[in-house]
């Protein structure tokens, strides 16, 4: 569970680096929310690592990073913007982070129905 | 927290709601802010413009008519590229000429009449380019500064005044 938890933190750091970058690379009212995004994918690693909450912020950093993804996948079918490397990047990094924060949350709590037993 | 009911629903029901709350909600924002981005990207605006004169006071000092602009405003958005299609509709032997307040610079094709056909020249990034009649000019530029600009014919002021409001 250990190894999860650190690469959790590191795939959101990695997550968070990237948009930060591409928020700030880029003009413009959507490029600045991914800027907004990196913010939040640095805020939540380091929630992961101080194991806060850890049953209820995996589940929510889980369910961020779909929402994120489908954001970009509806905003890049309609307008085309977004269709870039970094953005491509950016995008299966969170698809193997979202496959590692199911994993995670897995095994808390099979880790916390062992210890009730 | 175990004792609720989050606590007591499985990992795999958790997780599927989450999943299926997180995908629909991202879809409805994803679909607004594409919506809002489509809609204000920078755009190609088209526009005719052709010289008119007034029915009155014709003619004026010198000899020279109150002529005007049609249209004489061109509402555009703050990095719209502008394409004007400017024609010299004169019955008469007279010329105009388009002439853009700075920072404005435009690019410009002017082609001829019916003695002249075809492209008679191209004149990249000046302000002022000038149409003998029945002459017209393809004239671009983008709108890369927001407010409200003139564009006149050094010829037949004041009348002969527009106006380009780029939007911010």
């Amino acid at each position: 569970m250990k190894f999860l938890r650190w690469s959790a933190v590191a795939l959101l750091l990695v997550t968070g680096i990237i948009d930060l970058y591409y928020g700030n690379s880029f003009a413009g009212f959507y490029e600045n929310l991914w800027y907004v995004m990196g913010g939040i994918y640095v805020f939540a690693a380091i929630v992961i690592a101080a194991n806060i909450e850890p049953r209820f912020s995996q589940l929510t950093v889980f369910a961020y990073t779909l929402f994120l993804w489908s954001v970009w996948a509806t905003v890049a079918l309609e307008t085309g913007i977004g269709l870039d490397a970094v953005a491509y990047a950016d995008k299966a990094i969170e698809a193997v982070l979202a496959v590692n924060m199911v994993l995670l949350f897995r095994s808390s709590r099979a880790s916390v129905a062992v210890l009730a037993h | 927290m175990t004792g609720s009911g989050f606590g007591k629903l499985s990992s795999e029901k958790l997780l599927a709601a989450a999943a299926l709350i997180a995908i629909s909600s991202g879809a409805v924002v994803g679909l607004s802010v594409g919506y809002v981005v489509h809609y204000s990207a920078p755009a190609t605006r088209t526009f005719y413009l052709f010289d008119g004169t007034l029915p009155f006071s014709e003619p004026s000092f010198y000899n020279i008519p109150h002529d005007t602009f049609v249209p004489d405003t061109i509402t555009v958005d703050k990095g719209d590229h502008v394409v004007i299609h400017y024609i010299n509709i004169e019955d008469v032997s007279e010329s105009h000429t388009f002439t853009m307040d700075l920072p404005y610079t435009f690019d410009a094709t002017l082609y001829g009449n019916a003695t002249q056909q075809g492209v008679v020249g191209t004149y990249p990034n000046v302000g002022d380019i000038v149409l003998s009649q029945g002459q017209n000019a393809t004239i671009t530029f983008t709108a890369n500064w927001a407010g409200t600009f003139r564009y006149y014919c050094a010829y037949h002021q004041p009348t002969m005044t527009g106006y380009l409001v780029v939007i911010g």
